[in-house]
């Protein structure tokens, strides 16, 4: 993946979202579609950030409060809350954001790696940082993610 | 101890009768006691003969059996024998239960069994077997062994016999012992008790007679005094409670008759003498008497006369006798009463002239006030007027004033209602807001899905990679739109906010102005009520304006009434003045001892009855002050007409708003009302 996105050129498109108060970002070309929120089903002995299954368009799919995973407090959901359905290894999984905020297309060389001083666990979450102009977007590298947890619960 | 005579006599007697008895009863009791104790003495020696026989018949019995014995060889036995046999043996044999008798009651321990077996074979042995062997002719053997039989026999019969014997002795003997003791113990007694008896009836017999003696002689004593003559003793011994006693009172009560009857008799002689005594005086008084009475009639004509030609100076001075004493001061009392009473008329007839000189002067004061209270009336009565046109023109005002309070009352209503119509305009504005907000909400959530689908298809876009290049500038154009009509709502929403905000305030503000319109509508009415008590009390003025210029014309009458009063009183004045001098004359016609000061006085009078007086002069009175009259009792206390007036204006204020309804009708029917009886009460002046 990470080598596909090198050889696709110089530009990268993202979609960037809000959790809190920061604002992360995924590569667009791993979702299927954005939806406004809907109540989702709860599973039992799934783990806190696993809120549940949604049925979209008949096939049944997980979704995951995307701040809890990342260690922040949980997403109160509300109408103006989105699910973000991505592909992940051939897998839909949908993750809650509190609100999606941009649709942007970046240079590869904006792409800056997370700093060293992250231990190499939780840096694997993070592709890279994205430095705009007034703010800091983190690039979420949804394979270590989600991935990770999916296999383990297959 | 008060006994009478008979009770003492008896009481030593019965003493006597008691020892004499005791002395019978003692002896009587010890004889009878030694003949029991010989009777049984003889009893038992009947015993002990027969006894003795029954011994003596044993001893028949053995030595016949013996001679039977003997004569053996002779084979019969004599006639004589046999008879002797068989009386002993019938005799052993009767003398048994006189044995068995005495033994059980003497005590005796003898075997009274054995004692007849022993007889019964005896008188068996004696009686059938040895005539048996006699006859018989028995050997010798046989013989001797109911010898032996017999002889054994007959020797335990004399045993017992001896034993019982010799106990009926000793029972006679014991017998004998106890009836002489008896008789010695008896004799010992008697001498004790007739000893004794003899001494206390002795003694007994000695006090009460020498008691008695006393008694008889005390009074003895006193009876011969009496007799002698001296009565003035009284008798002794009447305390005592006996006959005696009774004897000594009736001696007292014939000593204190005698005394009596003496003292009578001496009495009637004092008596007889007096009387005679007496006759002899009343003789010679009752001529002194007769010429006494001739003296006092004489002084009293001369008195009289003197009286009836009016000399009231003459006092009987000369005393009469007792009993004609109170005519002399009766005459005495009536000139000098009749003497005082017309002295009395005299001061008093001089104390009236000056009173009516003092009435005359207090008239002409009276007409001079009269004059000035008819122009203070004048006064009065036009300033009352000036008062009525200025109450009047207030009235008027006042009407007015609650006519326009009248109209803002009903404007400040109307007010009300333009409130009530802006409140509820507020409201319609209210929920026209909501609504709006509504339908921001709706043109938000459009917005939002919008932005969404763009997002969708800014997506597809970039996954077509360069085929959707120019769709993704339209998502992008779309999205942008979308996120301008979000922008567009939230600012209306705020609008939309702040417009009700606006409203709510709004609101408030015509609540409170609402609130101060109704206070101002009640004050109103307050006022109103206030201009009401005022008009009425300006009308109650009116009316009491009225009253007081009628009163003010009814003291006008009664001044000139006054005036005309002033003047009767002066001519009753002069008139009293005359009758003054005439009844002065008619007592001068007395002679008094003041009779001299009376006739001055009574010639003043004239002098002054001769001074005229000018009717209705101006007499200025110093320090003079006509005496205020007392009160008529038929008058009675009434209120002024200025005082009602006050009244009912104080009642006007009071703001009772009912009574108001009308209020010239109704005052002005009061004031007719009240009137009339007014000037009945005024009249009476």
């Amino acid at each position: 993946m990470t080598n596909a996105i090198k050889q696709s050129g110089a530009y990268l498109e993202i979609v960037s979202f809000h959790l809190g108060d920061q604002e992360f970002c995924i590569d667009i070309m791993a979702i299927r579609e954005i939806r406004g929120w809907a109540p989702v089903t709860p599973m039992p002995h799934t783990p806190r950030y696993v809120l549940g299954l949604i049925n979209l368009r008949g096939a049944v799919i997980p979704v995951i409060d995307m701040a809890c995973r990342l260690g922040m407090p949980m997403t109160e959901p509300s109408e103006r809350s989105a699910i973000i359905v991505t592909d992940i290894k051939g897998k839909l999984v949908g993750l809650l954001v509190e609100q999606v905020s941009d649709m942007m297309s970046i240079k590869s060389e904006d792409l800056q790696p997370a700093p060293e001083i992250i231990p190499e666990a939780q840096r694997a979450f993070c592709r890279g940082i994205v430095a705009l102009e007034k703010n800091m977007v983190c690039f979420l590298n949804l394979d270590t993610v989600i991935a990770d947890e999916l296999s383990m619960a297959a | 101890m008060k006994l009478s005579v008979s009770q003492r006599l008896w009481v030593s007697g019965v003493t006597a009768f008691i020892g004499i008895g005791s002395l019978l009863v003692v002896g009587w009791y010890s004889s009878s006691s030694v003949s029991a104790a010989l009777a049984n003495s003889q009893t038992i020696d009947v015993i002990d003969k027969k006894v003795n026989d029954l011994r003596f018949a044993n001893e028949e019995v053995r030595l016949a059996s013996m001679d039977v014995i003997i004569d053996r060889a002779s084979k019969a036995i004599s006639a004589e024998r046999k008879a002797t046999l068989d009386e002993n043996t019938k005799f052993l044999k009767n003398g048994v239960p006189t044995i068995e008798s005495f033994a059980k009651s003497a005590g005796l321990n003898i075997d009274i069994a054995s004692l007849s077996a022993d007889i019964d074979q005896v008188v068996k042995s004696s009686n059938e077997k040895l005539p048996a062997l006699v006859l018989g002719g028995a050997p010798e053997a046989e013989f001797d062994k109911i010898d032996d039989e017999i002889d054994t026999t007959g020797g335990r019969i004399k045993a017992v016999l001896d034993i019982v014997a010799k106990a009926t002795s000793d029972a006679q003997q014991h017998e004998v012992d106890v009836a002489v003791s008896q008789a010695q113990k008896s004799a010992l007694l008697q001498f004790l008790i007739g000893t004794i008896a003899v001494l206390v009836a002795g003694g007994l017999m000695a006090w009460q007679s020498r008691n008695i003696m006393l008694g008889l002689n005390a009074v003895r004593r006193s009876m011969n005094r009496i007799a002698k003559g001296d009565i003035a003793t009284s008798v002794d011994g009447t305390q005592r409670a006996d006959e005696i006693g009774e004897i000594a009172r009736v001696a007292e009560t014939l000593r204190k008759a005698t005394v009596e009857k003496e003292r009578a008799e001496a009495a009637a002689q004092e008596a007889r003498l007096s009387v005679d005594r007496e006759r002899s005086e009343n003789e010679t008084e009752r001529q002194r008497d007769e010429e006494e009475i001739r003296r006092c009639v004489t002084i009293l004509a001369g008195g009289l006369a003197r009286l009836a030609e009016g000399d009231l100076t003459q006092q009987i001075d000369d005393p009469f006798r007792a009993d004609l004493e109170r005519l002399r001061q009766d005459y005495n009392a009536a000139v000098a009463r009749l003497s005082a009473v017309i002295g009395n008329i005299t001061d008093q007839s001089s104390s009236i002239h000056s009173s009516s000189v003092q009435i005359r002067t207090a008239a002409d004061d009276l007409a001079k006030r009269t004059e000035q209270q008819a122009a203070a009336l004048e006064e009065t009565s036009s300033a009352l007027e000036q008062i009525t046109i200025t109450m009047q023109t207030s009235t008027s005002k006042a009407e007015e004033a609650g006519a326009m309070v009248e109209s803002t009352k009903a404007q400040a209503e109307r007010s009300t209602t333009v409130v009530r119509e802006a409140m509820q305009a507020m409201e319609r504005i209210e929920s026209a807001s909501a609504e709006i907000g509504k339908i921001i909400n709706v043109i938000d959530e459009i917005a939002f899905q919008t932005n969404l689908l763009a997002l969708n298809a800014g997506v597809e876009a970039a996954r077509a990679g360069e085929a959707g290049k120019g769709f993704a500038v339209v998502a992008q154009e779309v999205r942008e739109l979308a996120n301008r009509a979000a922008g567009a709502a939230k600012d209306i929403k705020q609008l939309v906010a702040r417009s009700g905000a606006e409203v709510q305030t709004g609101a408030e503000l015509v609540t409170a102005t609402g609130q101060a319109l109704r206070a101002i509508g009640a004050d109103v009415v307050k006022i109103n009520e206030h201009m009401i008590s005022i008009v009425n009390a300006a009308r109650e003025q009116n009316a009491g304006l009225a009253e007081i210029n009628t009163s003010i014309g009814q003291m006008d009458h009664v001044t000139q009434q006054n005036a005309a009063m002033v003047e009767q009183t002066n001519a009753a004045c002069q008139t009293l003045n005359e009758d003054t001098t005439r009844l002065e004359n008619v007592i001068s016609q007395f002679r008094t001892k003041l009779g001299m000061s009376a006739r001055a006085q009574g010639e003043r009078p004239a002098v002054h009855a001769h001074t005229p007086i000018p009717p209705r002069a101006p007499i200025v009175s110093t320090g003079f002050k006509p005496a205020i009259a007392p009160a008529q009792p038929g008058q009675r206390p009434r209120t002024s007409p200025a005082q009602k007036l006050m009244g009912r204006l104080e009642n006007a204020f009071s703001g009772s708003t009912t009574s108001l309804k009308s209020p010239v009708q109704s005052s002005g029917q009061r004031a007719s009302t009240q009137a009339s009886p007014s000037t009945d009460q005024w009249e009476e002046f």
